[in-house]
């Protein structure tokens, strides 16, 4: 298994992919944090949960790109063919994909952490110059990043079993995209009702996991526990799917 | 199994012969031992009741039109694809059962398998990673393969021929008895087929087996001691090549004649 993870690790390591990746997302948090925190008004963002969800974008965009990442590192391997060399050295397909969503994992995790503590540093600096008060302690600030690095290490595992189970890698991308920008939305949207079922979502379990929207959302305890069982769920179904049906 | 891996770092150059690593102890006998192998894709029977063996020491050619079920073959043969029915033994185990299978077979499956960014060298850091080869056997496949000076430019700069060799490097890392190759030499130049025709009959005078897939008899007909010709996932014929063309007639003329190819 070590070996898997090395192979897993440098694959990783040598294209750009990461980068780009990572190079996308970080431009976003910036984008999303500065406009939101100068753009709003002043009485918007002026008490704890508003604070809370305008820094919160860099969970969720944090999440988001470690899903991609997920799902790259092995729809990638189909599209290029790359599958097949590297299940010929590995025949324990399960072994792989358990690789796969460790180093995603942890990339991931890395992801989150970034885009946490890019969104909690520019929406402060933001909010500091033009005299707003910043509500959040440190306890916040805690949740924020370490939230958004654990929902960053979830998501890229999540990410990992969807695309095994899709294995088309624009399908798999699209999909992901889909739901947590769109579907997510609704589901805990202004139908308490549906917002009732939906925060048990796994998108919006991983804002509730970095602290955001107590009120609607979950507990960030409950919120990791929920999440979890979600990512455990989608490695193993992948690992079950990739095991199964044979290599094209 | 670790490779003794001196010898294979002879220079080729323009000497084809490459000397690998001395032949030790591959098992003798059947290395690959395909009992009634069958695949079906709903109606389709790919593989039918397909049954042969291949000796250590040989290089077999697997021929049959395009379609014939040669590389669904070799995927059930690899662990790629379960078998309907039937098996596919490679040292009499299934390949899923192999302990370190890259020490034991190298494949090539199709000419691109890779990332287009990430560079020759680091496809094959990757695999041996996965197969815990020391990185000191990259640098010598690469060598054996005549792609060192490329080595670290990026595979979507590669022609198809470099990136056959990269495959076949790819294979040659775990120091393999057994090589499957399909249609190895699509994008190799002429100098490329000879090279890999050479490279093939001194892979298997070390005592290893090949297995080469291919629809194109000329480049096979110079390189294999063994056919087995397929046809519409039915096996037609399994003879030395000799035998075969005992009569006169060219390997082409049988195959065609087999298939139902001739006019």
């Amino acid at each position: 298994m070590k070996a898997q993870l090395r192979s897993e690790l440098f694959k990783q390591r040598s294209t750009r992919t990461g980068l780009a990746l990572f190079g996308a997302m970080f431009s976003l948090v910036l984008l999303a944090v500065l406009l939101h925190g100068f753009g709003l008004a002043a009485e918007n963002v002026d008490n704890t949960s508003e604070q809370l969800m305008v820094f919160g974008r860099g969970e969720f965009l944090g999440a988001l790109f470690a899903a991609l990442l997920g799902a790259m590192s092995i729809t990638g391997e189909i599209r290029h063919g790359t599958i097949r060399p590297t299940f010929l050295v590995t025949p324990s397909r399960g072994r792989v994909v358990a690789a796969k969503v460790s180093v995603s994992g942890l990339i991931g995790a890395g992801f989150g952490l970034a885009a946490g503590a890019l969104a909690a540093g520019v929406g402060t600096a933001a909010l500091r110059l033009r005299g707003i008060e910043v509500r959040l302690d440190s306890g916040d600030y805690a949740l924020l990043i370490a939230g958004g690095a654990i929902a960053g290490a979830l998501w890229a595992a999540i990410g990992v079993g969807v695309g095994a189970l899709v294995r088309n890698q624009v399908a798999a991308m699209v999909g992901i995209c889909a739901w947590l920008l769109f579907v997510e939305g609704l589901l805990v949207g202004d139908v308490a009702d549906v917002a009732e079922v939906g925060r048990f979502a796994p998108g919006a379990a991983g804002e509730a996991i970095s602290g955001q929207n107590q009120d609607t959302l979950l507990a960030p305890a409950l919120a990791l526990v929920v999440l979890t069982l979600y990512a455990v769920a989608a490695a193993v179904a992948g690992s079950l799917a990739t095991s199964r049906r044979d290599v094209v | 199994m670790t490779a003794d891996t001196g010898a294979a770092n002879a220079t080729v150059g323009r000497d084809p012969r490459v000397t690998l690593a001395s032949m030790h102890d591959f098992p003798r006998g059947n290395v690959v031992s395909v009992q009634g192998l069958t695949k079906r894709y709903g109606d389709l029977l790919a593989v039918e009741d397909l049954t042969f063996a291949l000796d250590a020491g040989t290089v077999t050619g697997f021929l049959g039109p395009n379609g014939a079920g040669k590389t669904t073959t070799l995927r059930m043969l690899l662990g790629l694809a379960e078998p309907t029915s039937g098996e596919a033994l490679v040292f009499g185990r299934r390949y899923c059962e192999l302990e370190q299978p890259a020490h034991q077979v190298g494949a090539v499956l199709e000419s691109n398998d890779f990332h287009p960014g990430r560079s020759g060298r680091d496809h094959l850091r990757a695999l041996a990673l996965a197969a815990e080869i020391p990185q000191t056997r990259v640098d010598e496949v690469l060598k054996i393969v005549e792609l060192t000076d490329d080595a670290d430019r990026r595979v979507k700069t590669y022609s198809l021929g470099m990136r056959q060799r990269v495959g076949l490097a790819a294979a040659l890392l775990g120091d393999p008895g057994l090589l499957v190759l399909d249609e190895p030499a699509n994008g190799l130049d002429p100098a490329g087929v000879h090279w890999l025709r050479s490279f093939l009959r001194s892979f298997a005078e070390t005592g290893r087996t090949v297995l080469v897939a291919s629809h194109v008899l000329a480049e096979v007909a110079q390189a294999v001691d063994r056919v087995i010709i397929i046809d519409r996932g039915r096996l037609v014929a399994a003879a030395w090549l000799d035998e075969l063309t005992r009569g006169g007639q060219t390997l082409e003329e049988v195959y065609l004649e087999l298939t139902g190819g001739a006019s």
